[in-house]
């Protein structure tokens, strides 16, 4: 899989380098609005563009490789649009150093037409705390650093770079100098917005020289009121069972406070008066909420030395995927672990529950399949996961297995589960995924079919079982295994 | 004549049958009744390991699960008894995580991935219904099937049991006294039938005892003992012989493949007893066969000369054995055992647990409730019949009633025995006043009757002459009456019997009702008694919030998973032994002493660390590779059972090992009071223990006044300050509190005064500064 992708890369890198050297485009505008978060950050890039030739189709956004591997989600669209643009793989310019993503507009346009292209991007581990140490009671800070100009192939007419932070108490943000394309003052500040720019006439900036020219590198150093969770890792197994209807769905969860490690030592008098005060300190993950699905029942929350009993829980009804209810009702689960989560500390749970298989399984009657939806994740809200493995464990016998997954994952394996009382084993996909936010919400379709005679595997199996033990037991009773069958004892 | 009547047209076959289903759906009932009363601790709480040992057997259990068996026998513990390290395979009884292996292992097999946290702690319930079952078979020999029935619902809920084998408490004793009942059970059976299969069968289950709890050596003396009566009594038979030689012989070479077990049934005192009975037997059985070639005045005089020989011979050889070293003198623990106050005296660490008091009154009574009196009346039915299995029971009551009252814990021991005496009463009670027979009023003549001279006792009789009772008039009463006669060698007149029995229906119902009405009330009494007082974890505490609803105090697990997420993989915690076990099952980090308590200097080592002031303790945490140092306070909300309380027993072990540096009388006041508050002692108020429990605590109170909650005492505004420790964790209720141990100052002060400088306090110069040696 590797291998193929690595190739189709190297092949396409010539078609790229003619692709893009036609100067079909041009921008008319570029805004881009960082919106700086804790553990992610969300980038808009707004494109106004103009085309140069008839037929034009194909537009290329070019990202550093700094800003390619921190971007975990890119979706291009239309303005007005829902619907996304779709993407050709990814292509690596090595003479210049860059990754491009071409997207494909749904018509042509002729010349002169315009058009506002939006690029959404979540960037992961973006930023950083800084200083790296705080005390208990100490103020979060963190710093986001990213580069100047946005690199377009296209010449651009006016560029600008808005950065928003969620309070406006930003400490720092870098002022360049030496800039070409403006005369006025290279940023300005207000409120919680630095904007940088406007910047005008940027030639063409998808190439070595230009970034080796005129590249800056801007960083903001801001508070941040929020802890910032990541998790390290998230273990997701969902097994469908038709003979109880249930989906079960596990999540094991390796939850860290990535925010600034704590200096010295936690005390439990400071904690408590700030509690006590209602002044939360922002490096401390005391708790967090979670949206789980409607009516879910037997939810569990432990570790690994037994149940955490500190979270509550609000369930909302079941919510049967024939009927027409209100789709966005949803339980609320009030997670806290065992102990307040200060910077750098970790902390492991598992969070389980059943759901009717109804809420998320229907079958189709032409292709006699049945077909389960399981979400990816549940969203923490602004926590980041590094690490994901999401286990979908079919019924037992379940063949015709197809699976679709809400975006490409890592690499997708598929084994035998074998758990209660199984005679052959459950089917089971595994998808793995790396850096997941909180775009990632999406459902995972499989869809499979169930042949009766393995509905009635287990039961015969237990039968069978059960008759061979009391066929043994009316053997032995009726064996006289005395040696002197003449004494009476 | 007859006080009620009786349908007289079912065949025997039918009441046979009725009965047998009876008696099968019963103790499905009875089982299923010990099982679900166990299960208050999981149904309250949830499904958690209890306590401190049944930690360490769980991590065991863990082990052997994950890794095998192999590497289970031969695990090293080096996180244990830092830094010595525990052999684990050669220093425990290996029983109880074998039984929790082999059930993981099978139903891992069938494919039903059950926890192993699961098996352990449903274990001991389940464990329970087998001992219901054994006491049952045990008590059918003694008396019949209904007194079986009746010891099987007694001991399956009778709280003295049940105090050691809720589901959680994975401790030995879960499996332990189902493995005492039935090695019991099989040894009556051996000595009723002279069968060597059943003396194997004992001797198989007293291997399994052995491997599974140090209590085995009650049953090394108890069958020796019962063998030594029943020989001093005269009774002995060819069955007796064969019972107890293939008992001994196999139970002896078997026990001793257990590491922890080794040499001991050869050369330790406590199992001479077994030795010296074999031995004994082995006289006997050759003066049997001269007797049978000798005449009978010659054989007086031989006896006479041989058996006082040998008791000389034996006993010469035993002192001198032990004298020499290759007998093990007793060992403290059997020391305390006669005498109370032993213990406190030589080996504060083993008084210092709270389960090695002597039992007070009321604990009798709530663990024994109405068995308490049902108790003696038992004994007494016993004794008039007295064969020889009665003779077991009526040895195991005073043995059992004795130890009972000198360590609380070993009423776990006593509780079987009471079970099948109280039932054998109360069943004969019962039987008396079920009996439809009236008794014949001048007619004595009348009561002539052929069966109730059968002399066979067995209960194939006993069932056929109660099924013929309705029709021939003669039943139970008769047939006991018939074995005690002829148990008790003497020829009584039976036409005398007949005179006694029950008149009418109503003084019948009024003895069986208060009979139902007793019952009734001791199934209330131990199920009050389980849910409320024997089925907390203990890790887990529990109270409820102003609106009723229950509130859980998490604080131990809180600061365990604490440790295991937040610290270094090999970081070394410092607590009290109690909590050695937990910290390794639940924080998985290194140790210096746990419950295992093998190694005394090294307890009263931490022991000194705690009761000493911060400028001592601190190189001994230091040589130790301490890391934290964790305590227990409960002043905050009230948790009685926190270190300070205990801190008398520290000193006290410190003391034994370094009388001179530290002196119990400092911790107390002038006028010998224990005291927290401003009058405490200076030793006390300097001591590490007290200055952590109280560091910072006073400023929780705001300026007003500080109490603590466990010993009602109002502390000084001004709290205790710590210069060489850190406060690194504190739990939510201030139970568990945990601090880390700073390294040396890198200028090479003293702590004090490093931190005295980081303060900005000013040192008082008494002599002028020494210069700054130039180093080489």
């Amino acid at each position: 899989m590797i291998l193929l992708c690595r190739l189709a890369l190297l092949v396409s890198l010539i078609a790229a380098n003619l692709a893009w050297a036609a100067h079909s485009f041009e921008n008319t505008a570029i805004v881009r609005t960082v919106e700086l978060g804790g553990a992610s950050v969300h980038v808009v890039t707004t494109y106004a563009v103009k085309a140069l030739e008839p037929k034009s189709s194909v537009y290329t956004i070019a990202l550093s490789p700094n800003e390619h591997e921190k971007t975990s989600w890119l979706e291009v669209r239309q303005k007005g649009q829902q619907v996304a643009l779709s993407l050709q793989p990814v292509l690596l310019d090595t003479a210049n150093n860059l990754y491009l993503y071409r997207a494909e507009l749904p018509k042509q346009l002729a010349i002169n037409e315009t058009t506002n292209l939006i690029v959404e991007t979540v960037q992961t581990h973006a930023t950083y705390p800084w200083p790296e140490q705080a005390e208990q009671g100490d103020e979060q800070a963190l710093k986001y650093e990213t580069d100047l100009y946005v690199l377009s192939p296209y010449k651009t007419s006016v560029q600008r770079t808005k950065i928003r932070t969620l309070s406006p108490r930003i400490i720092s943000y870098t002022t360049p100098e030496g800039i070409d394309f403006t005369t006025d003052n290279p940023v300005t500040k207000s409120g919680a917005t630095i904007t940088y720019g406007p910047y005008h006439n940027i030639p063409a900036s998808s190439t070595l020289e230009f970034v080796q020219q005129h590249q800056k590198h801007i960083t903001a150093h801001y508070n941040h009121d929020f802890p910032c969770a990541e998790i390290a890792t998230l273990k997701r197994a969902a097994e469908i069972s038709h003979w109880g209807a249930n989906l079960n769905i596990q999540d094991e969860i390796v939850l860290h406070n990535a925010g600034p490690t704590l200096k010295g030592h936690f005390s439990r008098l400071q904690f408590q008066s700030q509690t006590f005060y209602n002044r939360p300190s922002p490096t401390i993950l005391n708790w967090f909420t979670l949206h789980l699905p409607a009516g879910i029942r037997n939810v569990y929350y432990y570790d690994l030395i037994g149940n955490v009993s500190t979270s509550r829980l609000r369930t909302a009804p079941s919510v049967p995927k024939t009927l027409s209810g209100n789709p966005n009702q949803y339980s609320v689960m009030e997670v806290r672990p065992r102990y307040p989560l200060l910077g750098g500390w970790n902390y492991t749970f598992t969070l389980g529950w059943d759901a009717p298989l109804a809420d998320s399984t229907s079958f189709d009657s032409k292709t006699g399949k049945y077909i389960v939806g399981v979400p990816v994740m549940t969203v923490i809200p602004d926590a980041v996961v590094d690490d994901a493995e999401v286990k979908i464990v079919l019924p037992e016998g379940a063949t015709d297995v197809e699976f679709f997954p809400p975006f490409p994952a890592k690499n997708t394996t598929i084994s035998t589960h074998v758990t209660y009382l199984d005679t052959v084993g459950r089917p089971a996909v595994t998808f793995h995924y790396e850096r997941l936010t909180d775009k990632h919400s999406g459902i995972i379709y499989v869809t499979y079919k169930v042949p009766f005679s393995a509905h009635l595997r287990k039961p015969l199996a237990v039968a069978a079982g059960l008759i061979g033990v009391f066929v043994l037991s009316m053997g032995w009773r009726r064996v006289d295994m005395r040696l002197d069958t003449k004494q009476k004892l | 004549m007859l006080a009620y009547s009786l349908p007289s047209d079912i065949s025997p076959s039918t009441f046979v049958n009725t009965a047998s289903l009876v008696r099968i759906v019963a103790l499905g009932l009875i089982s299923a009744a010990a099982i679900s009363s166990r299960l208050f601790a999981v149904v309250n709480f949830e499904s958690i390991i209890h306590e401190f040992d049944p930690w360490f057997n769980y991590r065991a259990t863990r082990v052997l699960a994950s890794k095998g068996f192999y590497e289970f026998w031969n695990w090293f513990d080096p996180t244990a008894w830092y830094p010595l390290g525990r052999v684990v395979g050669g220093t425990i009884y290996p029983g109880l995580m074998a039984t929790s292996g082999v059930i993981y292992n099978i139903l891992h097999a069938l494919n039903l991935p059950v926890d192993i946290r699961n098996i352990c702690v449903l274990l001991a319930p389940g464990f329970s219904a087998f001992t219901a079952w054994a006491t049952y078979m045990f008590t059918k020999e003694m008396k019949d099937e209904s007194a079986g029935l009746l010891a099987a619902a007694f001991i399956g809920i009778v709280p003295g049991y049940i105090s050691r084998s809720v589901a959680g408490s994975y401790d030995n004793e879960a499996i332990a006294i189902f493995l005492l009942m039935f090695t019991f059970y099989a040894w009556i059976k051996a000595l009723k039938t002279g069968s060597a299969l059943f003396g194997t069968i004992a001797a198989l289950f007293y291997f399994y005892m052995v491997a599974a709890w140090g209590g085995y050596a009650f049953i090394t003396n108890m069958i020796p003992l019962h063998a030594f009566v029943l020989l001093l009594m005269g009774r002995y038979t060819n069955r007796l012989y064969v019972a107890y030689c293939s008992w001994y012989a196999i139970g002896t070479l078997s026990s001793m493949q257990v590491p922890f077990v080794g040499f001991q049934p050869v050369r330790t005192s406590e199992h001479m007893a077994a030795l010296g009975i074999f031995g004994l037997l082995q006289i006997v059985a050759f003066a049997q066969l001269i007797r049978s070639h000798v005449t009978s005045k010659q054989f007086q005089d031989l006896l006479f000369v041989s058996v006082i020989s040998a008791a000389v011979l034996g006993m010469a050889a035993m002192v001198l054995l032990t004298y020499k070293g290759w007998i093990a003198p007793w060992t403290g623990r059997f020391y305390s055992l006669w005498d109370t106050g032993y213990a406190k005296k030589y080996i504060p660490i083993i008084a210092s647990v709270s389960e090695h008091q002597p039992t007070a009154w009321p604990s009798f009574f709530m663990d024994l409730h109405m068995l308490t009196f049902l108790f003696p009346f038992g004994v007494l039915v016993l004794f008039r019949t007295l064969r020889d299995e009665h003779v077991f029971v009526i040895i195991y009551a005073v043995m059992g009633t004795y130890f009972a009252g000198v360590m609380v814990r070993l009423m776990l021991t006593l509780t079987p025995c009471v079970c099948v005496a109280s039932a054998v009463g109360l069943s004969q009670l019962i039987d008396t006043f079920m009996d439809p027979r009236e008794p014949d009023v001048g007619e004595e003549e009348e009561k002539e009757d052929g069966s109730s001279t059968t002399a066979t006792p067995s209960k194939k009789a006993a069932k056929k002459e109660k099924n013929a009772a309705p029709v021939t008039g003669v039943g139970a009463i008769d047939d006991i009456v018939s074995t005690l006669s002829i148990a008790g060698g003497l020829e009584k007149d039976k036409s005398a019997k007949a005179k006694t029995g029950i008149f009418g229906l109503d003084t019948r119902m009024v003895v069986l009702f208060n009979t139902a009405a007793m019952l009734l009330f001791f199934v209330l009494h131990c199920t009050w008694v389980t849910s409320n007082a024997y089925s907390s974890p203990s890790v887990v505490l529990a109270s409820s919030n102003p609106d009723g609803s229950q509130h859980i105090i998490d604080d131990f697990r809180e600061a365990y998973y604490w440790l295991r997420m937040n610290t270094k993989e090999d970081a070394v915690v410092m607590s009290w032994w109690d909590y050695g076990y937990q910290i390794a099952g639940m924080a998985d980090r290194v140790t210096l002493v746990d419950n295992n308590t093998w190694n005394n200097t090294h307890i009263a080592t931490v022991g000194k660390a705690m009761s000493s002031p911060e400028e001592v303790a601190y190189p001994i945490l230091r040589k130790h590779d301490v890391d934290y140092v964790l305590v227990i306070f409960g002043g905050l909300i009230g948790y009685s059972g926190d270190d300070i309380n205990k801190f008398l027993w520290m000193v006290r072990i410190a003391q034994g090992v370094w009388p001179d540096e530290i002196q119990e009388p400092n911790y107390f006041t002038q006028q010998g009071e224990y005291r927290v508050d401003d009058q405490a002692s200076k030793a006390m108020k300097d001591s590490l223990m007290y200055k952590m429990s109280y560091y910072r605590f006073a400023e929780l109170f705001g300026g007003g006044q500080v109490v603590d909650r466990v010993r009602q005492q109002y502390l000084p505004k001004q709290g205790p300050t710590l210069d060489y420790l850190d406060e690194a964790f504190t739990s939510e209720n201030w139970i568990v509190r945990i601090f880390q141990v700073k390294k040396e100052d890198l200028l090479g002060r003293d702590l004090k005064s490093a931190n005295g400088f980081a303060q900005g306090k000013k040192r008082k110069r008494s002599k002028p500064p020494v210069k700054r040696r130039v180093l080489a």
